[in-house]
């Protein structure tokens, strides 16, 4: 396995400068990992590698930090996310038929990934905003009371094609 | 030396402050019943067999976790507790697969003996069987998913006596398994040093040495006490 990162690329800068920041703590572990997968979208594999070496952590703590938090993904997640909410008030609703639609339109399942990479589609179970219901989230951009159209033109201008 | 006294089981007893009440009923020939504690280990409290219960507190507490304090008047033998442990043990049985007849610690298990103990003669929770995987990649040991039951005794002999830090657990709730660096398999890591010591640390079939055949498996917990006591000469 090739765990070295390109020293180029800018996400290896930013995630450097981070480290650096925090000086070098076991215990800044957490915002660390945060740091990088605000830049990188997910968490590879070498990354977690290079901040096991940074930080002189077991490698062991640091995929099981990984895995206990929701917040953290060891998937790429898709260049473009669309997020289904469905908590209560974005059931009631009808958030069940939007996902259902959506997952017939895009081919894709809950926690899937296009094969280009281009579009995940994920659920969860309540972001919030009740008020707004139904939601879906584009890309951390919260739509409010959509329709199904809506929400695959939206896709569709996004990601060009589909 | 300072005491304080208190009463388990209606015994009076002095016992030194600071100590657990798992070591309080040890040390004074009170049998308490644990899976995830080992002497020399840290306590994690994670099987609650050790529950106990202590008079002006409603709910249960785990002895191995729990200090004593001056005056506290603690029962381990009653019919709630027996009932909770008999309950624990059938989970035990019931999440992955415990299989005796198959097992290579078959008469050498800490979890079989735990059924003896609390008397289990059969299971009323449905079987969660989950496809577990085993690993063999290792040159000389073996851990097996199916029979772990997730006490981290394992987890704790490597980071905490071995200092080696190879084990760790991934995911929560009922997904959780113990991992070996990046969830790699074990015979491709990069901390485990071989030492052996998560094997005798487990009380279950679930960590065995390759040389063994079925049922024939010895486990030695009482070396990584040993272990850790004989540490303390080089600090003295």
């Amino acid at each position: 396995m090739n765990n070295e990162l390109p020293a180029t690329d800018p996400r290896v800068k930013l995630l450097a400068a981070k480290i650096k920041k925090e000086n070098f703590k076991p215990d800044a572990l957490i915002e660390i990992l945060h740091s990088a997968q605000n830049s990188y979208g997910y968490l590879p594999m070498n990354v977690l590698a290079y901040i096991a070496k940074a930080l002189h952590l077991p490698p062991s703590r640091i995929y099981s930090t990984v895995t206990f938090y929701h917040f953290f993904s060891l998937k790429s997640k898709g260049e473009h996310t669309c997020l289904v909410c469905t908590g209560t008030a974005c059931y009631v609703k009808g958030a069940q038929a939007i996902l259902n639609e959506l997952e017939k339109k895009t081919g894709l399942k809950a926690g899937q990934v296009s094969a280009d990479n281009k579009l995940g589609v994920q659920v969860a179970r309540c972001i919030g905003a009740c008020g707004l219901a139904p939601v879906v989230v584009l890309d951390d951009e919260v739509q409010a009371k959509v329709t199904t159209d809506e929400i695959i033109n939206k896709i569709i201008d996004k990601i060009g094609t589909k | 030396m300072n005491t304080i006294d208190i009463k388990i089981n209606e015994r009076s007893l002095k016992v030194l402050p600071g100590i657990t009440i798992l070591q309080a009923c040890r040390d004074n020939g009170i049998d308490i019943l644990t899976m995830c504690h080992l002497k020399g280990l840290s306590d994690v409290g994670a099987c609650r067999l050790c529950l106990v219960e202590i008079e002006g507190i409603n709910k249960l507490l785990s002895a191995c976790t729990t200090r004593v304090a001056s005056n506290m008047v603690i029962r381990t033998d009653t019919e709630k507790i027996k009932r909770y442990q008999r309950i624990t043990t059938e989970l035990f049985f019931a999440e992955r697969n415990h299989v005796c007849s198959v097992c290579v610690a078959n008469g050498n298990c800490e979890l079989q003996e735990l059924g003896y103990k609390v008397g289990m003669d059969h299971i009323r929770y449905p079987f969660l069987f989950p496809e577990c995987k085993v690993d063999t990649s290792h040159q000389y040991f073996v851990m097996d998913h199916n029979r772990c039951i997730m006490c981290t005794r394992c987890v704790r002999a490597c980071s905490e006596v071995e200092g080696a830090f190879n084990w760790d657990v991934k995911n929560r709730g009922f997904q959780v398994r113990v991992i070996s660096d990046f969830d790699t398999p074990w015979g491709e890591s990069i901390t485990c040093t071989s030492c052996g010591k998560c094997l005798q640390a487990c009380p279950t079939g679930a960590l065995w040495s390759k040389d063994v055949v079925q049922g024939q498996l010895e486990k030695h917990p009482e070396m990584i006490t040993e272990l850790v006591e004989k540490r303390k000469l080089l600090l003295t």
